[in-house]
């Protein structure tokens, strides 16, 4: 999905062949480039006709008024302006799902980076056997497919045959056929519980491996002058897996706040209002409605809040481009 | 300073933290695959004995019966045929365009090729979801709605910048004395490409196509907008499965086993190569 591998290319350094036969040598690094942008050109045709040109498209139809007439008659749609924005700008339920999404991310990616680094820590601490429990557990709950994975939780929860309910009931709390949706701070609880479950073997494995990274020497000489377990991980071990720690948690941000799966299939494709997050509105009003310029006004400005997350990520790219 | 048989440190640990930990450790290993049990639990069961109001923690009478009424299912078969022919045109056309991209920025020095690294990398970041709608307007104008090759194409550009990068990768790791060596004895460019790279990726085209499998097998939302329900495939099928008849839950417990055993199968075999492609990049920048 967003690879950003990049293995170290030991091979790449004697580029040029001393300088004797320049002629030839010229001739034949154009002959390369040539070769070389022919190998890149299906590609890039590929990622212009299926990603340039319709971000180009989503942004000429977020200023039109596209509906299901124009659709099946195939004729331009009128130009609108910039009144899809104003609808969305000035509509109270547009802003209550950017607060919704923004909020789900902040408290959701909070929970899952705290907890990732928790069991990354206590990987650490545990034996071998334990250790080893504890990673095939999280790595099959990594994985099961996202849809899979809330189909389960929509069982679990079940209001009538749900395990959760039961043992809740059993533990001497009255759930016998609680609806875990009704309230939509329960309803939040169920889907935020889904998308930190799934997120934690990510989390917790990229950073176990990070942590293998902090020498022990280090801890070791720290342990040894007198600073507590606190103080160590503080000073010596957050430090060095900030970067790391950096690039999952924006990960995490992106995956999140563009929430699709868990609450669509939690809420059998049906979201209500207070179910809505930026990804499913947009959706909804486009194919649910055939408002397909609203939607698209909206995917312009979730994209555009987005960037300014992105922006980190874009930038780590910058240096390992600079790298190659 | 005490040192654990596996060399974990425990300088300054008592036997009771270590204690805590453990239980802690396997506490949080239970609750994690818990979900993953109930659904094995589940689908294993009868239906009376998936509804009732006292949940079994084990299949009292073990049956099958719901993995024969899911692949019973009209359209199970079909969509599950629709997804592989899908999957399979995207990721064939993700690797021998993605390999061609992945050989130019592996293997030439030219002018524009930190562009195109920039690009590939940069357009990962798009949130494909929001791309839906005209991606849908594009299609459906040229006749692609409702078609297998539709699908497999907008999951082509799904995989594609995944796959130039991982293979560049796999190229960069070979060598260059040996396109160099070759090229002596006498070797063509094109000659080096055959005899050596293309052979020598191997390993990578495989685990890069296990990836582009999962993406794709896993994807339901793209396919559930363009296509019809008889042009489904199983991923999407599960969630029309799920609304058109509520609460079977036996049967979709089975076909969500069916569904995700290929996917957690090759995810098991290639999760270091997803690890270490997330977030290598944090390591090195």
């Amino acid at each position: 999905m967003h690879a950003v591998d990049s293995r170290p290319n030991p091979a790449e350094a004697p580029q040029a062949p001393p300088p004797r036969h320049v002629a030839r040598v010229r001739n034949r690094s154009q002959r390369d480039s040539r070769v070389a942008w022919l190998l890149s050109l299906p590609t890039l045709a590929i990622l212009v006709a299926m990603l340039a040109y319709p971000l180009y498209r989503m942004i000429v139809l977020s200023f039109q008024n596209m509906r299901l007439k124009e659709l099946f008659s195939g004729k331009t749609p009128p130009w609108a302006g910039v009144d899809q924005y104003t609808k969305a700008l000035t509509d109270s339920v547009f802003w209550g799902v950017v607060g919704r999404t923004a909020a789900f991310t902040v408290v959701s990616v909070t929970l899952s980076v705290l907890a990732g680094l928790g069991i990354a820590l206590l990987m650490r601490r545990v034996h071998a056997k334990v250790r080893l429990f504890m990673m095939i557990a999280m790595m099959f709950v990594w994985a099961l497919p996202q849809l899979v994975a809330a189909q389960s939780f929509r069982w679990l929860t079940d209001s009538d045959f749900g395990v959760l309910n039961y043992v809740l009931t059993e533990l001497g709390f009255d759930y016998a056929t609680h609806s875990w949706f009704v309230n939509p701070w329960e309803g939040w609880a169920v889907i935020t519980t889904l998308v930190v479950w799934a997120g934690i073997p990510f989390l917790a494995i990229s950073l176990s491996a990070g942590l293998t990274q902090v020498p022990k020497e280090l801890l070791e000489a720290a342990t040894v002058d007198g600073a507590s377990a606190w103080q160590a991980l503080r000073n010596i071990t957050l430090p060095i897996l900030k970067p790391l720690l950096m690039i999952v948690t924006t990960l995490s941000v992106i995956w999140n706040f563009g929430l699709f799966t868990q609450n669509w299939a939690l809420r059998d494709g049906h979201p209500e209002p207070v179910y809505q997050t930026l990804a499913t509105f947009s959706y909804t009003q486009a194919f649910g409605r055939s408002n397909y310029s609203y939607g698209s006004a909206i995917s312009v400005i979730t994209v555009l809040l987005m960037l300014g997350v992105m922006v980190f990520y874009i930038r780590q790219m910058f240096k390992i481009g600079e790298v190659d | 300073m005490a040192r654990h048989d596996d060399g974990v440190i425990t300088v300054g640990r008592s036997r009771i933290g270590t204690f805590f930990a453990n239980t802690t450790g396997i506490v949080f290993g239970l609750v994690m695959i818990f979900p993953v049990y109930w659904v094995l639990n589940t689908a294993f069961k009868p239906d009376s004995e998936v509804r009732s109001f006292t949940p079994t923690f084990f299949p009292n009478d073990f049956t099958l019966d719901n993995f024969k009424s899911a692949l019973g299912e009209e359209l199970f078969i079909p969509s599950m045929i629709n997804g592989l022919i899908i999957t399979a045109m995207a990721v064939a056309a993700a690797l021998v365009v993605g390999f061609l991209a992945a050989l130019a920025i592996a293997r030439f020095s030219f002018y524009g090729r930190k562009a195109i690294i920039l690009v590939i990398l940069a357009v990962q970041l798009v949130p494909f979801l929001a791309l839906l709608i005209p991606l849908f307007l594009m299609l459906q104008g040229a006749n692609l709605t409702n078609s297998l090759v539709g699908v497999a194409l907008v999951y082509l550009v799904l995989l594609l910048p995944y796959t130039v990068w991982t293979l560049r990768g796999f190229i960069s790791g070979i060598p260059r004395e040996l396109d160099e060596a070759a090229m002596i004895d006498g070797c063509t460019r094109a000659q080096v490409f055959w005899r050596i790279i293309l052979p020598l990726t191997g390993p990578g085209l495989v685990a890069t196509s296990v990836y582009g499998f999962i993406q794709a097998w896993n994807e339901f939302i793209i396919i559930n907008t363009l296509n019809n329900p008889q042009k489904q495939n199983l991923m999407a099928w599960l969630l029309y499965n799920q609304t058109e008849r509520g609460t079977a839950w036996g049967p979709l417990m089975a076909g969500a086993i069916i569904t995700s055993i290929p996917v957690v199968v090759f995810f098991l075999i290639i999760q270091r190569n997803i690890a270490t492609g997330l977030t290598a990049g944090a390591v090195k920048g």
